[in-house]
């Protein structure tokens, strides 16, 4: 089947305006997040009944729904479970500065946290290499505390 | 347990970019006509309408309300079922039930989309706003560069999440990206093939594709899907009416359908993400065994002759097969040919998703097209050469997030 | 049918205008508070229909990030994009179908505190002719409606507030209901604000933050569950032609529709008798007399006898909206399975102070969206 020539009809715009929702999210989990960064320390919560380990950590358990409150820390250290390279944009053009973004799995922990990566050649970059999340110097307790993840 | 029979497909027209010429009543109108020529039915002679589609993405809330006199739905039941990119499917599903519970004889199902009016991008978007915002109570370092937990948004742009899909697998099976560029060039000569179709690439070869830019490793922009504007009705009759209605002999029986749904395997930025958007278990562990077992098919690789899956992007068209039980390893059956339309098991001889993709309709094409197969009805030369006995058609959605599975074959289950 | 379906458990929110928790949480604690009172677990849930709207979240797939609040994690999900009284009728099928034994439906919505009501329904308009017009909305449709009917039937505005305060007195029994007034009176509602002529604040629903959840069970299964199922005797759904021009709005052709297809599977002939409560979605109290006319519950122009002999109190002929109805409470989309939640309890003795004393055997639900109601589910249901 040929692309047709089609001829253009008339028009009439509207917008979807945002501005006519306010959301609310419990975010238990960044909360608890942020808060271990003020220790340099990477927490999550841990589900009594099952096991699972979750980071960031809801308080509450997707497999067996009830409530959790055991916090653990887990290592900062871990091994890149996924990742991708941002080499061009949605079109097609490329990008000044290319982006390694990875998913972590942090030893200790049944969660992939995403994150950047610090490397020179993004061509080095494997499934299973492992990696460490660095932290400032100086953390306040938010998520710019975070600098990036680098390989170990 | 009722049998209910697909008698017709129809197509409003080919799917393209734009539109401009029509509206959205006016461009599914077509494909209802088109759906009732093929059969004796009357329009009265349908007892339900069912339809869908992603209605951030045309801006206009429950749009089957609109549309009620161009679908002729005027005066009849109506339910309108959306659920992401499953949606397609999902509504045929819900036709399905209509009939399948006794409270209809013929039902028809409508999928449509009309991405010229809105951006995909932003609609896309819509899905994780609240969350986004949320990360910003939380004090992201909005200085732009690598850190600082705006990387938690990131992931390479818009094909961020699909990617790390891609990457997980190709580790799982072993492949490279050169096997997605394989998979993205059969899909775009397979479309040729396909006159409804939108991307159409005759004779397109992987080194055709590997010519476009890589976005997010390791998909390239060859790799993803177009936004297009089209409408997929099925008509869908219970076993006692099919003589009545259908205008062939050979018609497609529904055997099993199936849905399963997991947490988001992408975007999980506030709950913590705990499945790998590769594994899918909802699939293959869990949607795909109760389908094959409903439609009593043991061995899906030896009784199953072509399937359609939906890949919003190719690496899919290597993946879900696996999935769904009917190749090992895809990277070695694309290697062999065994994938191509008259190889040992078929994929996406319309082209997929990959080629075509108005969001509403695309679940729903792939039961369409798994259905034209079934009735050696399908045209322009993407007809598999086999007799087809037995054929799947598959969907996916959300955050990677949902299945949904159709079963299709030519005699009805007996019961 | 040869299958039978059973409600055998719900839940409701209390409705507010602003919920103590997000829609997750909220819901979350609803399913786990529904499966506690059931004493069964996720495990026993074999499919789950999820409504909620895209619109009214303001997000696309506005269900993809409650799937593990609500209990559906690795489980079998579908979401209906319309009245969850929608959602009921497709869980139904799936279970009559055969495939399913039981299933679940889950709705939510923030009508109180995330969205603003009226201008986000606008989205439903036609986009080329009706919205940039700016004439039609929900409260524009209804009072054309309204005023059609009054002109029709003589309803007086004293009887149209009548109504109204009927149901804020109503919702003054029902312990969930967000609007609520045991002495309100004809002046209240006559001095609220007007919001399009003849519809004033108090005739209009109430937009709320809520959630329900409701267990459906094949005949087997509801006999393991529950002492007291309350069964789906008939449903029937219809939808209406878009341009109000083009509708009788005081006729409601697809209720009408909607309502015989119910009564033909439930085998009844006579509903003005044999229905002993409705819980109907009248956004608005000027369609309480309109529905059930339409519905063949009270005679055709006998809203003005109806409202000032009071038929359709707690204490009267034919109950309507013992719940206090949208006016108590509307997190719309949540609507429709509220009432079937509402007529459900009826029909077990179940609701309190504003349970209705004759007993009924035999409950009519109604659920609806688009303006002035263009489309329609009727659930006739029965113990």
């Amino acid at each position: 089947m040929d692309k047709k020539e089609r001829k253009e009809t008339r028009q009439t715009k509207d917008t979807l305006d945002m501005s006519l929702f306010k959301w609310r999210i419990e975010a238990d989990g960044l909360e608890l997040l942020v808060q271990g960064f003020k220790e340099k320390k990477v927490l999550g919560r841990k589900c009594h009944k099952c096991g699972t380990v979750y980071v960031p950590g809801p308080s509450y358990c997707r497999k067996c729904l009830i409530d959790i409150q055991d916090v653990v820390e887990v290592s900062k250290k871990g091994k890149i479970a996924c990742y991708t390279v941002g080499l061009a944009d949605v079109r097609g053009n490329p990008v000044e500065e290319i982006s390694v973004s990875v998913q972590v799995k942090f030893d200790g922990s049944d969660s992939w946290m995403l994150g950047n990566l610090e490397i020179d050649d993004w061509k080095k970059v494997y499934v299973g290499m492992p990696a460490e999340l660095v932290l400032r110097e100086e953390t306040n307790g938010t998520l710019a505390d975070i600098v990036c993840f680098r390989p170990v | 347990m009722r049998n209910v029979a697909i008698i017709s497909v129809g197509y409003n027209d080919r799917f393209v970019a734009k539109r401009p010429d029509v509206n959205i009543p006016e461009m599914i109108q077509p494909a209802v006509a088109n759906a009732l020529k093929k059969t004796k039915m009357k329009h009265s002679d349908i007892g339900v309408v069912v339809e869908g589609n992603m209605p951030t993405f045309e801006g206009i809330n429950y749009p089957h309300l609109w549309f009620s006199d161009h679908i002729g739905a005027a005066g009849k039941p109506v339910l309108r079922i959306s659920t992401g990119g499953t949606t397609g499917m999902s509504v045929f599903h819900g036709g399905y039930y209509c009939v399948a519970s006794g409270m209809f004889d013929v039902a028809m199902v409508i999928g449509w989309e009309k991405h010229d009016e809105g951006d995909a991008q932003v609609g896309l978007m819509g899905i994780v706003l609240p969350e986004a915002f949320s990360l910003f109570q939380f004090g992201p370092d909005m200085s732009g560069g690598r850190g600082g937990g705006m990387g938690l948004l990131g992931g390479g742009g818009s094909t961020g999440g699909a990617s790390f899909q891609a990457l997980s697998y190709l580790a799982k099976a072993k492949g490279t990206p050169e096997h997605i560029d394989k998979m993205a060039a059969q899909a775009r000569a397979n479309a040729a093939k396909n006159p409804y179709a939108h991307l159409q690439h005759p004779n397109c070869t992987a080194a055709d594709i590997a010519k476009t830019p890589m976005v997010s490793y390791p998909l390239r922009y060859g790799h993803t899907c177009p936004a297009s504007c089209g409408a997929c009705v099925m008509l869908l009759v219970a076993e006692e009416k099919v003589k009545k209605f259908a205008d062939t002999d050979r018609v497609a029986w529904v055997k099993a359908v199936a849905t399963a749904s997991s947490d988001g395997t992408t975007g999980n930025l506030v709950d913590g993400q705990i499945t790998d958007p590769a594994e899918q278990a909802i699939c293959e562990k869990i949607a795909a065994p109760k389908a094959y077992k409903l439609a009593g098919i043991q061995n899906p690789k030896k009784e199953i002759q072509m399937c359609e899956v939906y890949d919003g992007f190719a690496h899919q068209e290597l993946m879900w097969p696996e999935k769904l039980h009917l190749v090992d390893n895809s990277c070695k059956a694309i290697d062999e040919g065994r994938l191509a339309i008259d190889g040992e098991m078929p994929v996406n001889p319309s082209g997929g998703v990959v080629s075509t993709n108005a969001i509403g309709a695309s679940a729903m094409v792939r039961v369409a097209e798994a259905s034209l197969q079934v009735m050696g009805l399908a045209e322009g030369g993407h007809q598999v050469p086999r007799r087809v006995k037995n054929a799947v058609a598959h969907g996916w959605g959300g955050l990677f997030q949902f299945v949904t599975i159709t079963i299709l074959g030519d005699e009805p289950v007996k019961r | 049918m040869d299958r039978k379906v059973a409600i055998v458990g719900y839940k409701q929110t209390k409705y507010s205008e602003q919920n103590e928790n997000p829609r997750e949480r909220m819901t979350y604690e609803l399913v786990k508070s529904l499966f506690q009172d059931l004493k069964i677990t996720r495990d026993d849930v074999d499919t789950f229909i999820i409504s909620c709207s895209d619109f009214q979240d303001g997000r696309t797939i506005s269900e993809c990030y409650m799937i593990p609040w609500i209990g559906a994690y690795m489980k079998d999900v579908s979401k209906v994009d319309s009245d969850s009284a929608n959602a009921v009728l497709y869980a139904m099928m799936r279970i009559l179908s055969g495939n399913y034994n039981t299933a679940l439906v889950v709705s939510w919505a923030m009508g109180g505190s995330e969205f603003r009501s009226p201008r986000v329904m606008e989205y439903e308009l036609d986009p080329i002719y009706e919205r940039p017009g700016r004439l039609i909305n929900e409260i524009t449709a209804a009072a054309l409606q309204a005023q059609a009917y009054m002109a029709k039937s003589k309803l007086t505005e004293e009887q149209l507030a009548s109504i109204a305060v009927k149901n804020l007195r109503n919702g003054a029994r029902n312990s969930l209901a967000l609007r609520k007034k045991a002495n309100a009176t004809e002046k209240d509602v006559l001095a609220s604000r007007a919001l399009s002529l003849p519809l004033r604040e108090l005739h209009a629903y109430t937009p709320a933050d809520g959630a329900c959840v409701m267990l459906l069970a094949s005949e087997e299964k509801a006999k393991e569950l529950t002492k007291n199922p309350v069964w789906i005797k008939g449903v029937g759904f219809c939808q209406d032609t878009y341009y109000l021009g083009e509708r009788d709005l005081v006729k409601m052709d697809s209720l009408q529709k909607a309502a015989k297809a119910a009564y033909k599977m439930a085998g009844i002939t006579d509903p003005a008798r044999k229905i002993g409560v409705a819980e109907l979605s009248t956004t608005y109290v000027s369609q309480e007399p309109i529905f059930a006319e339409a519905m063949g519950l009270i005679p055709k122009n006998s809203g003005p006898a109806a409202a000032s002999k009071g038929w359709m109190e707690i204490e009267g002929k034919i109950p309507v909206n013992p719940s206090g109805g949208p006016q108590a409470a509307n997190p719309l989309t949540v609507g429709g399975l509220i009432r079937i939640a509402e007529a459900s309890s009826q029909l077990r003795g179940e609701a309190g102070e504003h349970q209705v004393k004759k007993a009924p055997k035999l409950a009519l639900a109604h659920g609806q969206i688009g303006m002035a109601a263009q489309h329609n589910v009727v659930f006739v249901l029965g113990n």
